[in-house]
């Protein structure tokens, strides 16, 4: 709506700029517990609410039901039921990817929640909402206490 | 309520806008808005708010680069961290408390200055539990996608008869940047981006501003021929936890819905609206989100949409602007955008899409994956 504008496309001027923005981001008490179980001990932790009846995966130190602090954590299987899958084609930054991955919402059972993890030794094709998987751990001396010490959950 | 959307103004909106930066863009979209109203930026707006997210804009602090091109130069400025309707719930609200008469809220897109969108997305995600996967966070969408196909029974083709629609909307939408004549086979059969989703179920970028004015109940009636009541509204967040979501449904839109409804008395909201302008970011949102607003039986937009009920000679226009879809997805100005269909179509200044003797209408938002955060406000000519 200026009086004036450019009207040739080679004039346009940009300043390019990055905003480097680097964190630690810190996984919490909640977190440390959940991922040092998941590395030395092939276990996954929860934290329950009784009042609520809900069980947290992943565990969180309060319930966002009732507001109260949650103090105990609990083992619970390392396995579930795809509650929902993809196969995705594009990597973090929109590249096509060299392998579409297959990324699932992995219902844990006897929680409330679940992981989003990688489902493997699978073909796309046989992925069915509902069926049931088990976590496929990272070799012991390659685990790093991350969410990708689990390799990926198979068909139980 | 006791509120009026006196002004509008906008640019049109385009996949890329370099020829000039976002504060002309944003001074462009305040001169018609303000002239629209038939105010003095400097003399008569009390109060200023902009929706906006600073790493949509390329800068920290994005609220202090706000003021000037608004007229908002000492004078009180907010940023909502939110949508374009959080603003202008915040902004009807400012009026109500009776500290101003007049607001202006704002809200855009300057998606073309972004180069690494997709990263910058990634960044919304959480970084302990859900950025160990180098995939697009679209595979969001794909897992809500999936799960809601499965719940509800709905097909492909009815999701691709949204964007069909959508798109074609957008043709008699002057401003629109992407209108398009596609079929459902070419959206079915577009790029696979994250199962079921398809590169054509995804709103395409635009950059584009909008300003809008609100007046108290005096005001408007001095100064406005045709002013705009906000009869509702509503806002609600669902858990930011992926691991905690209904990956079927849109939750977050219930209670927002709820509290705008009461507030305006709708008891039957597809008979008391005329149409509807809702959140199309991908095609099968706008599915979920017409069932989250009791506007069809749960489980059964998507067949509606496939027999035409949602077209604009259908039985309920929805999108009539073109959505996300078809005008383009501008960020959390794309709420803005839905409001400003609905005073078009409200004032009956619509031009060729104008809906008949509308009188009553519902804007609702979303703000995109991985968000589970929505408005919902309710609009009238009648006071
Ligand atoms: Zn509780």
């Amino acid at each position: 709506m200026s009086f004036d504008k450019i009207r040739d496309p080679r004039k346009i001027r940009h300043q390019i700029g990055d905003m480097e923005c680097d964190y630690i981001y810190t996984a919490g008490v909640a977190g440390e517990r959940f991922y040092i179980a998941l590395r030395d001990e092939e276990k996954l932790l929860a934290t329950r609410c009784e009042k609520c009846n809900i069980t947290f995966m992943p565990p969180r130190l309060y319930c966002d039901n009732c507001f109260t602090e949650l103090a105990s954590f609990m083992e619970v299987p390392s396995k579930g039921v795809i509650e929902s899958y993809t196969i995705t084609y594009f990597d973090r930054d929109g590249q096509a990817l060299p392998e579409p991955e297959i990324l699932a919402f992995v219902k844990i059972d006897k929680t409330d929640g679940g992981l989003i993890h990688r489902i493997g030794e699978i073909k796309p094709e046989s992925l069915k909402i509902g069926s049931k998987v088990t976590a496929v751990f990272e070799a012991k001396k390659e685990r790093k206490g991350a969410l990708t010490d689990i390799k990926y959950f198979k068909p139980a | 309520m006791t509120v009026a959307i006196i002004g509008i103004g906008c640019t049109s909106f385009n996949s890329v806008t370099a020829e000039v930066s976002f504060k002309e863009q944003m001074f462009e979209a305040a001169v018609k808005a303000y002239a629209d109203a038939g105010v003095n930026a400097r003399e008569d707006i009390g109060s200023f708010l902009t929706a906006a997210e600073d790493y949509w804009e390329g800068y920290s602090i994005f609220d202090e680069f706000v003021p000037d091109q608004l007229g908002a130069v000492l004078r009180s400025v907010c940023t909502i961290g939110g949508d374009g309707l959080l603003a202008l719930a915040n902004g009807t609200m400012q009026i109500e408390t009776g500290l101003f008469d007049v607001v202006a809220i704002e809200a855009h897109s300057k998606a073309s200055d972004m180069l690494t969108f997709d990263g910058i997305l990634t960044h919304a995600l959480d970084p302990v539990y859900n950025r160990a996967f180098n995939v697009h966070p679209y595979f969001i969408a794909g897992l809500e996608m999936q799960r809601y196909l499965h719940e509800t029974k709905t097909t492909r083709e009815q999701c691709a008869a949204v964007v069909v629609k959508n798109k074609r909307n957008a043709m008699d939408n002057p401003l629109a940047a992407f209108p398009a004549d596609m079929t459902v086979d070419e959206v079915i059969n577009s790029t696979m981006v994250s199962h079921p989703l398809t590169q054509r179920d995804i709103s395409p970028l635009a950059d584009g501003m909008i300003v809008i004015v609100l007046a108290s109940e005096k005001k408007a009636k001095e100064l406005s021929d045709h002013p705009i009541w906000i009869k509702g509204l509503g806002w609600c967040s669902d858990t930011p936890w992926l691991e905690a979501r209904d990956w079927g449904a849109a939750g977050y839109t219930n209670l927002a819905r709820d509290r705008a409804y009461k507030r305006a008395d709708i008891k039957n909201p597809r008979k008391e609206f005329d149409f509807a302008e809702v959140d199309d970011y991908f095609s099968y949102k706008e599915l979920q989100h017409l069932e989250a607003l009791q506007l069809c039986e749960p489980g059964k937009a998507g067949k509606l949409a496939e027999a035409g009920e949602f077209n604009r000679d259908g039985a309920f226009p929805v999108n009539v602007s073109g959505g996300r879809l078809g005008a383009g997805n501008l960020l959390e100005g794309s709420a803005l955008q839905s409001v400003l269909e609905c005073v078009y179509q409200l004032r009956g200044h619509a031009g060729k899409r104008q809906i008949k003797n509308a009188k009553t209408a519902l804007a609702q938002s979303w703000r995109g994956v991985p968000t589970a955060s929505g408005c919902v406000a309710v609009l009238s000519n009648e006071n």
